[in-house]
């Protein structure tokens, strides 16, 4: 018997938070994935960078998260086990990179739900979207992902 | 090469990106992009959590997996330079898994009315050591003119 989930959440949404980026969290990250980049890992590199500083690999903007708007959040609202949730898709648009020491304003929200049936059963796909931008009000990045519910 | 500067002209469409391939994935590289992330899902930690949630036990973190992507990416065209990278996760990567990322050069597009944004479209993949694809993506990536 597949399970319901509250189809409400679509178009909610969250308080919108802000992340101060760590200088050590980008190298933690890099290193964690295994690129060793110099422009992520070596503080005189950066510096004579074009960037005048390290940045962030294209995927960091993931570790952008608040208690009030993360995925347990989310899982809450829809009424899911974690042990039941995929991560489907997966996309960065970036218009400039992330540099530490800058306070970033995440703005995070449902943009859709919705079911179909696949090989192995049927599934909820949940949209969402993060706008990240900076201290001017500039766009940063924008994060989407799609996160699939085994029901 | 490895953060070689490659320009817009270097490049035509179905040209191939160098290949990348990542170590064998383990258990503490899970754990430790855990901690890098802030995705502490037990299904990436926790074999019998992950087989009562009938995955049959632990694997990846499609981010991580992604994080390779983008490397090959990177290590191939520059870093600061990705404008857009999406992906789909196909196959649950599992440890143990050698894990290879591939791509090629779609589409050329230069720059409109004079100004520097010349950008190269790729068709992006990862497969395992099965050559199972386990991602498949795109990415466009800003490029600088010999002018």
């Amino acid at each position: 018997m597949p399970i319901q989930i509250n189809m409400s959440v679509k178009g909610k949404e969250y308080a919108p938070f802000t992340v101060t980026v760590e200088r050590g969290k980008i190298k933690e990250f890099a290193r964690a994935i295994g690129d060793l980049s110099p422009f992520y890992l070596d503080d005189a590199v950066g510096r004579a960078s074009e960037w005048g500083d390290i940045i962030a690999p294209p995927t960091f903007a993931v570790t952008f998260r608040d208690e009030n708007a993360d995925t347990a959040v989310m899982l809450r609202d829809l009424g899911v086990d974690i042990g039941r949730i995929l991560h489907g898709e997966q996309e960065f648009e970036h218009y400039r990179p992330i540099r530490p020491d800058e306070t970033y304003l995440c703005r995070s929200r449902v943009r859709d739900i919705y079911e179909k049936s696949g090989r192995s059963g049927p599934m909820a796909f949940v949209v969402r979207e993060m706008a990240v931008t900076d201290g001017e009000n500039e766009i940063v990045c924008l994060v989407r992902s799609i996160t699939v519910v085994r029901l | 090469m490895r953060y070689a500067k490659i320009y817009f002209e270097d490049l035509q469409p179905g040209d191939a990106m160098p290949a990348l391939v990542k170590p064998p994935i383990q258990q503490i590289q899970l754990t430790r992009y855990a901690g890098a992330s802030g995705d502490f899902n037990p299904i990436h930690q926790d074999d019998a959590f992950a087989k009562a949630a009938g995955m049959g036990g632990v694997f990846a973190h499609g981010m991580l997996s992604m994080g390779f992507v983008a490397q090959s990416v990177t290590d191939w065209l520059g870093v600061g330079q990705v404008h857009r990278i999406s992906v789909r996760f196909a196959a649950l990567v599992r440890l143990g898994d050698v894990i290879t990322c591939r791509g090629k050069v779609l589409e050329k597009r230069p720059a409109k009315n004079g100004g520097e944004q010349h950008q190269v479209d790729l068709e992006l993949w990862a497969e395992n050591q099965k050559g199972e694809k386990v991602v498949t993506g795109r990415a466009t990536v800003t490029l600088p003119s010999r002018g």
